[in-house]
């Protein structure tokens, strides 16, 4: 199933599909689960899997994405600015962080491409082309 | 050196006001500052686009409103979810005449809106001189 792009109906329709899969998770997430930052949302495309994550005020030399043995791992700190004024509120969170998740076994982490846009992390992970489907031509005998 | 550890935080939709759009509105999280020129705000609005970003003061009301880009999700199916995605809407209330509409600027940047709200010439503090009689 596709999103539609359609403006106005695409936003809730995005809502209603996360909702529906909201913190179940299909694979097993490893080391380490939900309540580590940063929070991820897991999709699947026709190539493969896409994992995101919002990361906003983090630069992209400041964030790590590491495959290996089949993890992935999200590290890096926010740091916090301005540290010498005087706030009247401060809500967002800072400091370090690291997350590790398990990844199913049929994906290609050699192809895999990571890109921060907005403060959004979107990381790419193609199946082995032996794990993608495939449609067979059926012959007449 | 800072080893304090980030944890995340659920996001909190807006309560209490009705759209037009369907779809459901977060309250972007901030960090507002003062100095002696005024007021900075920075507000985490990830997967918003820099150009569906809104800054308004009118009335003594400071609003910040951004859509989500969908463009993002494009092709994909989810099948997990940690974290709701929306647009994003709040509202301050700042004392009245006592900043300038006029001068507001605003940018964003890595998902993080940065507002400088200058105050008004008239409510700048002013060293007044005493002289002697």
């Amino acid at each position: 199933m596709t999103l539609m792009s359609y403006p106005v109906g695409g936003l809730l329709r995005l809502q209603e599909e996360l909702d529906r899969f909201f913190g179940k998770p299909p694979f097993d997430l490893g080391l380490a689960g939900p309540n580590v930052f940063p929070n991820l949302n897991v999709f699947t495309d026709q190539d493969g899997l896409v994992v995101q994550a919002e990361v906003p005020g983090i630069k992209p030399e400041e964030l790590h994405v590491h495959v290996e043995n089949g993890r992935l791992t999200i590290s890096g700190e926010r740091k916090a600015a301005h540290a010498d004024t005087s706030f009247h509120r401060r809500e967002r969170r800072y400091g370090r962080f690291s997350r590790t998740i398990q990844l199913p076994r049929d994906l290609d982490t050699e192809k895999v491409q990571a890109d921060l846009r907005n403060g959004l992390l979107t990381i790419r992970f193609p199946k082995h082309a032996a794990a993608k489907p495939r449609q067979i031509e059926v012959k007449a005998a | 050196m800072n080893t304090q550890e980030l944890t995340p935080k659920e996001k909190q939709e807006v309560q209490g006001t009705e759209q037009v759009q369907p779809g459901r509105f977060f309250v972007p999280e901030v960090d507002i500052a003062e100095d002696a020129d005024g007021l900075w705000l920075w507000a985490d609005m990830p997967g918003v686009d820099p150009d569906k970003v809104s800054v308004e003061l009118e009335d003594g009301v400071l609003t910040i409103d951004g859509d989500v880009s969908l463009k993002p999700y494009e092709g994909l199916t989810p099948v997990y979810s940690e974290y709701r995605v929306g647009n994003f809407l709040r509202r301050f209330n700042l004392p009245q005449h006592t900043y300038d509409p006029d001068r507001i600027t605003a940018k964003l940047v890595d998902g993080v809106l940065e507002i400088r709200i200058p105050k008004a010439e008239k409510a700048k503090p002013r060293r007044v001189a005493v002289s002697a009689a």
